[in-house]
């Protein structure tokens, strides 16, 4: 085979181990039942407060802002499979095996952008009619390509963060909790990201939510096609950069490993 | 060409906090395998076996030294020596617990750049091969400890590498597992794979491997064929009793080849013999004066390396 198909066919393999332990957890039933319920609830949740402030604009920001929120964190959650793979002890394996592991890692966790966008899409498209919000047909249509787009964008920076876990295991749950205020707190999820200084607004951009909820909600607002696409671009350019910085120091782990021996045989 | 050259490999790890030791964990060692060979590395707990089967399979530097399997450096050209081989470790881990047998091995064809199909066609092979072929569609998680142990091994040949590193590959397996994995070692090796056996088992050393490199504390001590080493532990032996009037015991003192009659605190007496037949005289000894409890034991392996090293005067 060649170089490429022998690359994809690895990544088809990881994706579908990755769905594999996905499936181990959630059931159809758990996931609508335990997940999803949970989902719209925390969605909901915050459209009522919008409602509570008598405005059907900021009902319909919050209510977008947060739906969106479900893809960017499931997506970040990747941060968790170097773990799941320092568990299962494979990574010596995986170094001293001819593919590199790097390639396992960008399709392992590629399952929860599709998991995340498909929550995010869930909520927004049921809870937003109950709350009266109307979903301009056809063009709502391009808020699926953008969602799944913010999930795997998502998912790159949680990649990268995995990377950084690995190495300072005992910052894992600060990484998690600074993450997810981040994006909640910086990305526009809440508030429009002219309300923060501007600097602050600058490193927003550089998160995986920004930008693709900016061109996200230019779609409902029916903002000109450009500005909706520019947007989107910049979230392709944020995630594809993530996802690059990810497999670097995935490489940079690996070797580091070899020198130090922190590589070890199912210890 | 030779399978495995290594050249006066020395692997120290460095402390890793300041109150940590350093540790040599391989002091220049050199041994050669040669292609279709079993080639056992027989040494006790730290001794370096795992160190450098390691270095060998590409996932550890060595300090300094060289080493080449089948004449590509392990430092320098892995990705010559990757394709090549196979790796097997003792254990329960390096599987993913979450996918069935049969998904593991496909996923490691994948990593060893096989063709779906092939990957398939090698995992259904495999599977029966290892006996694991009624089982190959549950989740790893419900394998018993043996039975993963024997997926490591089919996922160790996924590869279908020419030459095999299995460190202490039958921990876990109980013994008739284990007598059957031995049979199978044998069979690759008659495929004409080489095969690198960490063990610290002297029985199963001697029973599986062409030759034995003993090594301890970093350094080879000697490389023997497993009949010398058999003949050691059939020389050796260790008879521990209980409830034996002294007079016997000073009578078994006198044997020949009775090395040493001691007491030793929770086992009783405990007679060391150190020539062959021996063994039976004092058993007859112990039983005619209705001796009860009576145990024999192997030595251990650091027994048997003061026995060696004393023999050939050689120094550690
Ligand atoms: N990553 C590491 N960092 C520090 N010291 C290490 C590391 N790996 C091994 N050592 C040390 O090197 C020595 C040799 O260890 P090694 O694991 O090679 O022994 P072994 O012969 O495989 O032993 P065992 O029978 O217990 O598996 C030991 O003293 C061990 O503590
Ligand atoms: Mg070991």
């Amino acid at each position: 085979m060649s170089a490429v198909a022998t690359t994809l066919n690895v990544m088809q393999h990881a994706f579908r181990a990755g769905i594999a332990d996905y499936r181990a957890i959630f059931t159809w039933k758990s996931w609508l039942a335990g997940w999803y319920v949970r989902v719209l609830a925390q969605v909901a949740f915050f459209a009522l407060i919008g409602e509570r402030l008598g405005d059907d604009e900021k009902t319909y920001y919050l209510l977008v802002g947060n739906s969106l929120l479900i893809a960017a964190q499931v997506g970040v959650f990747s941060l968790n499979m170097t773990s799941a793979e320092r568990w299962a002890g494979t990574l010596p394996l995986l170094v001293a095996s001819p593919s590199s592991p790097v390639v396992v890692f960008s399709a392992r966790g590629a399952y929860l952008a599709i998991d995340g966008s498909l929550s995010a899409l869930g909520a927004l498209f049921i809870a937003g009619p109950l709350f009266g919000m109307d979903l301009p047909w056809p063009r709502v249509l391009a808020v699926v390509p953008l969602t799944l787009l913010v999930g795997l964008a998502s998912y790159g920076f949680g990649t990268f963060l995995a990377g950084i876990v690995f190495r300072y295991r005992s910052i894992n749950s600060l990484v998690v909790v600074t993450t997810y205020v981040s994006l909640m707190a910086a990305c526009g999820v809440n508030v429009p990201l002219s309300y923060y200084p501007e600097p602050l607004e600058l490193l927003a951009r550089f998160l995986p939510l920004t930008n693709g909820l900016l061109a996200i909600r230019g779609v409902f607002a029916g903002l000109p096609a450009v500005e909706i696409v520019g947007n989107a671009a910049l979230e392709l350019a944020v995630g594809f950069g993530w996802m690059t910085a990810a497999l670097m120091s995935f490489n940079r782990l690996a070797s580091r490993g070899r020198r130090d021996g922190s590589l070890d045989f199912g210890a | 060409m030779e399978a495995v050259e290594v050249e006066e490999i020395t692997r120290v790890f460095e402390p890793r906090r300041r109150s940590g030791t350093r540790v040599v964990a391989l002091d220049e060692v050199s041994l050669t395998v040669p292609t279709g060979e079993i080639h056992g590395l027989l040494g006790p707990n730290g001794a370096g076996k795992t160190t450098l089967v390691k270095i060998l399979s590409t996932v550890l530097l060595p300090t300094s030294g060289k080493a080449r399997v089948l004449g590509h450096d392990v430092v320098d050209e892995t990705e010559a020596v990757r394709p090549l081989i196979g790796i097997v470790f003792g254990g329960e881990r390096g599987l993913y617990w979450r996918l069935s047998g049969r998904q593991n091995l496909e996923y490691w064809g994948a990593l060893y750049k096989l063709s779906s199909r092939e990957a398939k066609e090698r995992a259904q092979q495999l599977l029966e091969r290892v006996g694991m072929a009624d089982k190959a569609d549950e989740r790893v998680e419900e394998y018993s400890r043996g039975m993963k142990q024997r997926l490591h091994l089919a996922r160790g040949l996924m590869g279908d590498g020419k030459v095999l590193f299995l460190d202490e590959p039958t921990t876990g397996m109980d013994p008739l597992a284990a007598r059957e994995f031995r049979a199978l070692i044998g069979e690759l090796r008659d495929e004409g794979r080489t095969i690198l056996l960490a063990t610290h088992d002297m029985v199963e050393a001697e029973m599986v491997c062409d030759r034995v490199t003993l090594i301890d504390r970093g350094k080879v001590i000697a490389t023997e064929s497993p009949r010398t080493l058999g003949q050691v532990l059939s020389r050796f032996q260790r008879i521990d009793v209980e409830g034996v009037p002294l007079v016997v015991l000073d009578e078994i003192r006198a044997i020949r080849g009775v090395a040493s009659v001691t007491a030793v605190d929770g086992v009783g007496t405990r007679i060391e013999v150190d020539e062959e037949g021996a063994t039976q005289l004092v058993l007859e000894r112990l039983v005619s004066a209705g001796a009860t409890s009576v145990r024999t034991s192997l030595p251990s392996l650091e027994e048997v390396y003061v026995q060696l090293i004393g023999e050939r005067g050689m120094e550690i």
